[in-house]
């Protein structure tokens, strides 16, 4: 027989597309990508050593699948140290010397707000995946600065919109008589959140009955703990870092503090292997919000194969880390990452050409990813330029969680719930009434 | 400004004053250093936290939490004697800005050296005491045992500084440096045990520490600032001056956090030492150089 066979030539072409990726590689294109977290310094612990392994594992999971469009990813790694002036030289200097095509990571919004403003400003391109003050984008009108990451706002709302919803069930109150306290570290995050609780939690018609914010390296919480016991709120709300929330929770124990429900807000809160070694069931039914640890959510109301995608995740972290449970921060930091990097990516290379920030750019803005359609369950669509909130993910979403006996419940929204939440804290527990 | 003068008010100057114990112990330590061996040791608060982490791995290892204290004295009282040795005593004779330099690298060299060696992630001892309810009010065991423990450590040191021949030893060489060794004194051996002592006192610090605090490589910056404050503002060098200060500062904390936000009770302590530093650059008890 003269000439291919079809099926040869079907298996040649088949062959040679496989090889594609690897050929590319093998011609050098590559990305440099900084990664800046907090590997060191009191943020480390609060969830940014968590965020970085999953935004590691992502940059693993595509180079191993031969890179983006030929392109193989090569992280620059950075330690912002927990300081926020260690943060922008970091920043400055994987964009000046050590040439990275973007910026991304990121996990205190302390660093976050400064950074954001001067990247944006040198027309370099940011791709925040951890820090959530609004505040990074309110009224900044960023133009290369993205964020698919739940924001600070959100992050109130939720809160108060889970009381409201179960003061008359749980708490036997109307709305209008439930009293909540608001306590804050007084940073960019702390502050943005705290925000997002009172505007929220007034418009829904709570009692506000203390709002105070204090210093994340304070040494002593024990004033602020003996204002909380003279107000006598039935709901505290705090957003805090470490070690403050744990310095708060000693104290507050200490000092005889009681509630009905205790609602954290991220960072220390979303770490509950660390605080149940701390605080052993003293942390039952404490409530977190947080973008929702992925392994949570049910993988059938998610795109197909990111169930998948999740439990290779989660096999990694837990490899890579030796921890038992999984934290919400090592969700964000893999999920921001694997959309950029699945989505974004792709379309700036083909559609616009390139890697330049204004293809990076152009390919963010018409981000459309459908509610289900990462592993995190919210969609992305960033708001356009002229938004007051431009660069933000309009879709995306916190949920409320609450941990009983170790684990980890989603509360609400109602539709994603795995647990009739706890509320008020059952008699015996050391903060119930 | 929201004062309310009731029992609330009162339980937060009380736990104020307890507080202060634990402040007026770690600046004892630094003030003894400085008054005797006239070298102000930057990473004083580093040497606390080596001596936290002692304590956390002796408790954890199976030991009994006193036993556990009592090592981590020992632990840093010679963390602080090989810091005489092999840092404070090579400079002694230069420049006061080099002794400074030096012992500000041991604090970077501690905090990361902690850092690589521990980890990032926060230690707990996971000993709770419970509270002590008085009236309305409500007052951590664990402060109060550090409180207590506190005072009788002071005033262990002050039987030690006047009832001993080393003692007595320490203070006369405190008085005059360079006299003193004319007249038998060995000033090598007197700033070797007084770094042991002001050591020690950064240990037993430590081991009250850990029943109030989550231990981490940064915990210094919690309280080092503070520390140095306090001791200027006493005097430095000054112990009584350093006991005073504490108080003072503790209870301007107290006062102000209570009466403003948190954050104020600093700053309305950090307004005050501007002040009485204004009109008194020696401290409140320091003697006009």
């Amino acid at each position: 027989m003269i000439g291919p066979r079809p099926a040869g030539l079907a298996g040649a072409i088949l062959a040679f597309a496989l090889m594609t990726p690897a050929l590319a590689l093998a011609q050098g294109k590559e990305i440099k990508v900084g990664v800046l977290y907090d590997q060191t310094g009191a943020f480390a612990a609060g969830g940014s050593k968590a965020a970085s392994v999953g935004n590691q594992i992502a940059i693993d999971l595509v180079n191993e699948k031969g890179g983006v469009e030929g392109y193989k990813i090569v992280p620059v790694n950075a330690d912002a140290q927990s300081k926020t002036d260690v943060a922008i030289n970091e920043a400055e200097r994987l964009l000046n010397d050590a040439k990275v095509d973007l910026l991304m990571g990121v996990y205190s919004s302390a660093h976050c707000v400064p950074m954001a403003a001067k990247v944006d400003a040198a027309k370099k391109f940011m791709w925040a995946n951890v820090c959530i003050a609004s505040a990074v984008f309110k009224d900044k009108n960023l133009k290369y600065v993205f964020r698919p990451q739940v924001h600070s706002d959100q992050f109130g709302e939720a809160s108060c919109m889970f009381i409201a919803e179960n003061a008359k069930d749980k708490l036997k109150k109307e709305v209008k008589d439930v009293k909540v306290a608001i306590i804050h570290e007084d940073g960019p995050y702390g502050a943005g959140v705290a925000q997002g609780n009172e505007a929220k939690c007034k418009q829904l018609g709570m009692q506000i009955v203390h709002k105070e914010g204090y210093a994340a390296t304070s040494g002593d919480l024990s004033a602020l703990v003996t204002k909380l016991r003279r107000a006598q709120a039935d709901v505290i709300l705090h957003t805090g870092y470490n070690p403050d929330i744990t310095l708060f929770l000693r104290q507050a124990k200490d000092a005889g503090l009681k509630f009905a429900a205790l609602i954290g807000h991220g960072a220390g809160y979303g770490q509950i292997d660390k605080l149940v070694e701390t605080f052993k069931d003293d942390v039952n039914y404490v409530y977190n919000v947080d973008p929702v640890a992925a392994q949570l959510l049910d993988a059938k109301s998610l795109k197909p194969g990111l169930g998948e995608l999740t439990a290779e995740m989660v096999k990694r972290y837990k490899a890579a880390t030796g921890a038992q449970e999984v934290p919400p921060h090592a969700s964000m930091g893999f999920n921001q990452a694997w959309i950029f990097f699945s989505d974004v990516l792709p379309r700036a290379i083909k559609k616009h050409g390139g890697i330049d920030p204004e293809a990076l750019r152009k390919a963010a803005l018409e981000t459309n990813i459908p509610e289900g359609g990462t592993i995190q369950g919210y969609g992305v669509k960033f708001f356009p330029p002229g938004h007051a909130m431009a660069g933000q993910n309009e879709r995306s979403s916190p949920v409320v969680m609450q941990y009983v006996k170790g684990e980890t419940k989603i509360a609400w929204p109602k539709a994603l719930r795995t647990i009739d939440p706890v509320l008020p804290l059952p008699k015996g527990h050391a903060y119930a009434r | 400004m929201d004062c309310h003068l009731d029992i609330f008010f009162l339980e937060a100057l009380l736990n104020g004053l307890l507080l202060a114990g634990l402040l007026a112990l770690l600046a004892l330590g630094l003030n003894l250093v400085f008054g005797v061996i006239d070298v102000v040791w930057i990473c004083y608060a580093e040497l606390v936290m080596v001596g936290m982490y002692g304590v956390h791995y002796a408790y954890k290892g199976g030991l009994p939490f006193i036993v556990a204290a009592a090592l981590g004295i020992v632990l840093v009282a010679v963390a602080a004697g090989l810091l005489h040795v092999l840092v404070i005593r090579p400079v002694l004779e230069t420049a006061p800005i080099n002794q400074l330099l030096v012992t500000g690298g041991v604090l970077f060299f501690l905090q990361a050296a902690a850092t690589m060696a521990f980890g990032v992630e926060f230690k707990n001892i996971g000993i709770s005491l419970g509270s002590l309810n008085v009236l309305d009010m409500s007052f951590s065991r664990a402060r109060i045992l550090s409180f207590v423990v506190a005072l009788v450590g002071m005033l262990a040191l002050w039987l030690f500084l006047t009832r001993t021949y080393m003692g007595t030893a320490i203070r006369a060489i405190a008085q005059d440096r360079q006299i003193m060794p004319l007249m038998g004194v060995d000033s090598r051996r007197i700033y070797l045990v007084t770094s042991a002592i002001g050591g020690g006192l950064a240990g037993l610090a430590a081991g009250l520490m850990v029943l109030n605090y989550d231990i981490y490589p940064q915990i210094g910056l919690q309280f080092g600032p503070l520390i140095f404050m306090i001791c200027v503002l006493g005097g430095l060098g000054s112990m009584i001056g350093g006991f005073v200060a504490a108080f003072v500062i503790s209870q301007f904390i107290a006062v102000g956090s209570s009466c403003f936000h948190t954050e104020w009770g600093y700053a309305v302590a950090f307004l005050f030492f501007m002040i009485a530093i204004f009109f008194r650059p020696q401290g409140l008890f320091g003697a006009k150089s």
